[in-house]
């Protein structure tokens, strides 16, 4: 992502608008018992496209605004949304993944991550009390919700960002396919290829 | 050299932003309600009330259309024959569902305020505007606040029974409790005269448990109020008699070894829109015989 003041505006209106969408309307529409839950999404998306010092930044900076707005514990959401952004963005930074659907098993196993993870701090903090399965089976539904829609907000999050992004994944794929040789040359061989 | 630079900087990225998550866990969990960090959360609540507000009566018209979703689901069978109709009539339907539910919970608050002898001025009807999105905490915002005479550890309930308790409290906003929080425990009285304590389960907020038991054999079917009291010369914040759940399981073994039993709660947590914060201390009749904490 290119650091300028455009950049930061752009992200932190996204940031600001993912948490209040999530809490004040997502939240309340219940599907098939769970509920889409965008904040991971994003987080993710944000990491994917942008990279893993930004992932993170944008996750600390998404749990801090969902923490503080909603009342509960502080640096929670944080700590694991930061660490949710750093671990897509180090997979992108070490796989250079390109796939036009990429955004599903991202969005899975980010949205199964987080709330592995949400579970995992809640625990060691404070919960005293009975866990129910229904909670396992929110979180599955949750996360089947999530990689339903993880391709079209993918792509939304991609067109608010391209302008400030560095580097796009989906670009780079598409002229390495318009550059690569899609065969081998006329005698079989490799480096005696038809360029196209 | 230039990738160790990268390196060098993302890691330190990494650890300042994950020291200072871990500087706030610990900086929340040391301090009490009335600390900085509270007192920034409730100041960030409060501006950030008036969007919430607007983003939330926003999306009300796609809640209601999830609701009449829902609705249309169950009643399927039935409708076959009124489809076309309902087709036609679709925007006017959405609307009149939403006051018709709006209606039917104002009814059923009033019968609740009657019962418990809770007067015009003595409560603050209040609308749900955010609602935490993990199953752990389970906390509400409503659109009341101090303005209103809204005040930390005040009663909240709806028509069916008793939501939660009011944890902070800012100008326009208040956040509640739930009693399906993993920190909530209510003293509870069963109809018999057996006493115990109400605790949620987390992530089934229709699975509560009835803890601690004490008294005459409980059944199922029998109906759980708040007590009134708490432990020893301690008050309840919650008046006697406010409707909890209905026993839904007693298992000799649980009652036997965990002196516990299932409790379906009355409110349904879920789809909370209305709600009621009492905010006059209610007469309530003293029980020396407190068996509970």
């Amino acid at each position: 992502m290119t650091l300028t003041p455009g950049a930061f505006v752009r992200t932190g209106l996204l940031v600001l608008l993912a948490v209040i969408i999530q809490v004040a309307g997502i939240q309340s529409i219940p599907i098939l018992g769970g509920t889409v839950d965008i904040t991971p999404l994003f987080v993710a998306a944000v990491a994917i496209y942008a990279g893993s010092i930004p992932g993170a930044i944008v996750g600390f900076a998404t749990g801090l605004l969902l923490d503080l707005a909603i009342g509960q514990t502080l640096g929670l959401s944080s700590l694991v949304l930061t660490a949710l952004g750093y671990g897509v963005g180090r997979y992108r930074d070490m796989r250079d993944p390109s796939h036009g659907l990429l955004p599903i098993p991202v969005a899975a196993a980010a949205t199964a991550g987080y709330y592995a993870a949400v579970a995992a701090v809640s625990f060691m903090l404070e919960i005293g009390a009975t866990v129910s399965l229904l909670v396992l089976r929110e979180a599955v539904i949750t996360v089947l919700l999530n990689v339903a829609i993880a391709l079209p907000f993918f792509a939304l999050i991609r067109r608010i960002l391209r302008p400030v992004l560095a580097v796009d994944p989906l670009q780079r794929m598409r002229r390495r396919q318009g550059s690569e040789p899609t065969a081998t040359g006329p005698l079989g061989l490799r480096g005696l290829e038809v360029n196209r | 050299m230039y990738d160790k630079q990268v390196v060098r900087r993302r890691r330190a990225v990494l650890a300042v932003l994950v020291g200072l998550s871990i500087i706030m866990l610990t900086g929340y969990f040391g301090e009490s309600t009335g600390g900085p960090l509270h007192r920034f959360q409730g100041g960030v609540q409060t501006i950030l009330s008036p969007i919430e507000a607007g983003a939330s009566r926003a999306f009300s018209p796609i809640r209601n259309l999830a609701g009449w979703f829902g609705d249309v689901f169950d009643a399927k069978g039935q409708n076959k024959d009124l489809k076309k109709q309902l087709a036609a009539t679709r925007s006017e339907l959405v609307a009149a569902q939403a006051a018709a539910r709006d209606d039917a919970g104002l009814r059923k608050q009033l019968g609740m305020n009657q019962k418990l002898g809770i007067g015009q001025t003595d409560a603050v009807q209040a609308r749900v505007i955010l609602k935490s999105p993990t199953a752990w905490y389970s906390t509400v915002q409503i659109d009341v606040g101090r303005g209103d005479g809204v005040k930390v550890n005040q009663p909240v309930v709806t028509g069916d029974g008793l939501v939660g308790k009011i944890t902070s409290v800012n100008g326009g906003t208040s956040t509640v409790t739930l009693i399906t929080d993993s920190s909530s425990s209510v003293s509870a009285m069963v109809d018999n005269g057996a006493s115990g304590q109400v605790q949620p389960s987390i992530g089934d907020p229709n699975d509560m448990r009835l803890q601690y038991i004490k008294g005459p054999a409980i059944k199922v079917g029998q109906t759980v109020t708040t007590a009134g009291w708490a432990s020893g010369k301690l008050e309840s914040i919650f008046p006697r008699g406010i409707p909890i759940g209905r026993i839904s399981k007693v298992s000799s073994n649980e009652l036997k070894l965990y002196k516990q039993a299932h409790i379906t709660p009355f409110a349904d947590f879920k789809t909370l829109d209305q709600v009621e914060v009492i905010t006059t201390r209610l007469k309530q009749p003293t029980n020396p015989g407190s068996a509970g904490p």
